[in-house]
């Protein structure tokens, strides 16, 4: 089993097909879900207190908005802990953790850096495009080490 | 308000996954029914989209393999960072406006029937054809465009 | 805030915004909007808005946060969202999102008459430094009625407790007759001083007095103190008070004040404030810098104005606009033989300067400016600022007194019929 950076980092159908295949998704909601059940923190609505911009001093200087490092030190770690990587380009628009282009700009670059597998495609327009993408998905899923089939295989017929 | 949440939402070990149906068979409410036959650790809320499912990891996982197994390649899950209906993203408590992550979601909501459909074949090993995205025309061949009209 | 604030309604203030939530500062705002009993709301749009906002708008950015701002905007301006007031915020440093914030901001005061801020904010910002400019912000939804007064009636006083200077008037039947002016030391004992001496001056017992306005850093304290009829904030006094001594009443006009350790740059209408900034920009842009100069010049900073007027700043090399750095380059001037004049010409160019890049950026100038606040006493003030604005620039009488004769004014609406 490996674990799977995605991005976008809040994607459903990347989570998806990654647990799919027998991997461990890296998401922002379990970034979120980290933060927001930490305790002793109190800062609605996603409990990211000033400490958060500064630990995005991390992996972006100064002069970069504390948006860009807020949203950094929710992203950071989960790149951190990646042994590959699933980047989705021209995705449909999302705000919140991916509302900034420049974090998502960094998010990018910053897993690219890694020395891990990454599998790069664009979200596809039709079918055939969909068609594809799955299978793209799937192929570089099976690839990483401790993969399954797709376990929901032959079960509907 | 976080004192407000359960003692299960405050927990690491408590997980919510988001469960979204695009089945011609199986119904949110079919779903619900059968997570409430089998598990009982887990809470249960149906969304436009399926469902929402909290309660402790190992459950949860569970009871979402086992709606999963009513139509493997047509039901898709994702975990959500927050429980169900906490007040710190209550549109309600907090003064309306979009939820993030409900533009996103209701965009890949509409490709999933694409996608389950590709899973679909790729478990029945039906091949795949490279496709081609259209470039950008060539300015030789602009040329010839813009001069082919303006001739007559 | 007055003493009827909990009978009242919570404002509403939208909060259009990108970048709070990451920034740790969501929380910070949120407490300071309570505080007012006001309520935060965040307008609803339809989402599939988004796919076109940036050619609707007309600003086609690649954030999504900011489409969503803008967004919400186009919902208030188009009347679907209500709301009583707005606060645009983004990151500091961000130029997207200043661009859009700008914009915004302007685009919700040409297309409707609900006041809006706009604010930058770092991880570091706090409720407090929000406090001032969301309470103007609830004022002016909130008491129109009160700021809608032209004319001051009976005999009422105002205390301006700034962060450098302790201000207070006496006022009766629409004149001011009674000044005092102090360095604020300590908050109470400064506010007595300086009350004292207008009472002194004016030639009246405290005891007649019937309505007492305060304003400024201390107004809680002072007000609590004299149980004071209303205790506001500078942003909506001043203005008032500037277009009150201005007699600009009617129409627009813009109200620049130059503290002793903030400015603050308003667009009134009416004399009510549409548009503002508050800038605790950087103390090299305050009236601290000017009266370190005079003290390095060896003049009283009341004679700094007319020897700057006197004066060439081009004549000075200044390196920086920092308090520290930016006194250094004029010592060095100086040891190098420049003229004191030049000197004091490059203080007052640098101050105004600072201010013009960073602070009047954020409102719309509209005529007439009026200059108010004691800097606008120190002659080369006003005429450096009419050199970057390409107007004139008004400076009223008593311009230094102009949040206790706007407290002293506004407080009077409190006096009961007899």
């Amino acid at each position: 089993m490996a674990k799977v950076f995605i991005y976008p980092t809040n994607s459903l159908i990347l989570y998806d097909l990654v647990e799919r295949f027998g991997h461990e998704p890296l998401a922002m909601m379990g970034r979120v879900h980290e933060k927001i059940t930490t305790p002793g923190i109190d800062s609605p609505p996603i409990n990211i207190n000033p400490e958060d911009p500064k630990y995005g001093l991390k992996y972006a200087a100064v002069e970069v908005p504390s948006g860009v490092r807020g949203r950094l030190a929710m992203a950071g770690p989960l790149i951190e802990k990646a042994e590959a990587a699933i980047i989705v380009n021209d995705s449909a628009i999302s705000f919140g953790c991916m509302g900034c282009a420049r974090t998502n700009e960094m998010v990018k670059y910053m897993a690219r850096q890694k020395d891990i597998p990454i599998l790069e495609l664009e979200y596809p327009n039709t079918e055939e495009e969909g068609k594809e993408f799955v299978y793209k998905i799937a192929d570089f899923l099976k690839s990483l080490p401790g993969a399954k089939e797709n376990n929901r295989e032959g079960e509907n017929e | 308000m976080p004192e407000n949440n359960t003692d299960n939402n405050n927990h690491q070990d408590t997980i919510t996954k988001l469960v979204v149906i695009d089945s011609d068979w199986v119904l949110p409410s079919d779903a619900a029914m059968k997570i409430y036959e089998s598990e009982t650790e887990v809470t249960v809320k149906e969304t436009c989209f399926g469902l929402m499912v909290n309660g402790p990891t190992e459950a949860v996982n569970r009871a979402v393999e086992d709606v999963v197994s009513m139509d493997r390649n047509h039901i898709f899950v994702k975990q959500r960072g927050f429980p169900p209906g906490d007040e710190r993203r209550c549109r309600a408590v907090r003064g309306g406006g979009p939820r993030p992550g409900y533009y996103f979601l209701r965009e890949e909501v509409n490709m999933l029937p694409t996608i389950g459909k590709a899973l679909d074949d790729y478990d029945k090993g039906v091949s795949v054809k490279e496709t081609k995205k259209s470039k950008k025309l060539k300015t030789s061949k602009l040329k010839d465009i813009i001069e082919s009209n303006v001739e007559e | 805030m007055s003493r009827d604030e909990d009978v009242e309604d919570k404002v509403t203030i939208a909060l259009i915004a990108c970048g709070p939530e990451y920034s740790g500062v969501q929380s910070e705002i949120e407490s300071a909007v309570e505080s007012l009993n006001a309520k935060l709301v965040y307008p609803e749009m339809d989402v599939s808005e988004l796919d076109t906002i940036g050619r609707d708008f007309g600003l086609e950015v690649a954030s999504a946060d900011l489409k969503l701002l803008m967004a919400r905007a186009k919902a208030i301006v188009e009347g679907r969202a209500k709301v009583d007031a707005v606060f645009v915020a983004s990151c500091f440093r961000c130029a997207e999102g200043a661009l859009v914030r700008n914009e915004v901001r302007r685009y919700i005061h040409q297309n409707t008459s609900i006041p809006v801020i706009s604010y930058s904010f770092t991880e570091r910002t706090t409720a407090s430094t929000l406090l001032t400019r969301l309470e103007a912000l609830t004022t002016v939804a909130r008491r129109r009625h009160l700021l809608a007064r032209e004319k001051q009636k009976g005999l009422t006083a105002g205390i301006d407790s700034g962060s450098t200077t302790t201000k207070a008037v006496v006022m009766r039947d629409n004149q001011v007759i009674g000044h005092g002016w102090v360095p604020t030391i300590k908050v109470i004992e400064s506010a007595e001083e300086a009350y004292k001496k207008a009472l002194d001056e004016a030639g009246v017992n405290r005891e007649d007095i019937q309505a007492i306005g305060t304003t400024g850093y201390g107004r809680f304290l002072v007000g609590k103190k004299y149980d004071a009829q209303l205790s506001q904030e500078e942003i909506t006094v001043n203005s008032k008070g500037a277009v009150y001594l201005a007699n600009k009443q009617k129409g627009s006009a813009t109200v620049i004040d130059i503290g002793g350790m903030d400015n603050k740059a308003i667009t009134v209408e009416d004399g009510i404030p549409g548009m503002f900034s508050m800038g605790g920009v950087c103390a090299g842009a305050s009236g601290r810098f000017l009266e370190m100069t005079a003290k390095r010049l060896g003049v009283d900073i009341t004679e700094l104005g007319s020897l700057a007027v006197k004066g060439i700043e081009n004549n000075i090399e200044m390196n920086s606009y920092c308090i520290v750095f930016g006194i250094q380059s004029l010592v060095n001037s100086l040891a190098k033989g420049a003229s004191p004049e030049d000197v004091a010409a490059a203080a007052c160019y640098s101050v105004i300067e600072q201010i013009f890049e960073q602070q009047l950026q954020e409102v719309d100038i509209r005529e007439p400016v009026i200059l108010v606040g004691g800097s606008s006493l120190i002659d080369g003030i006003p005429r450096t600022l009419e050199k970057f604005l390409k107007v004139e620039v008004i400076v009223p009488p008593d311009s230094q007194y102009i949040g206790a004769v706007g407290a002293s004014m506004l407080s009077s609406g409190y006096i009961k019929e007899e």
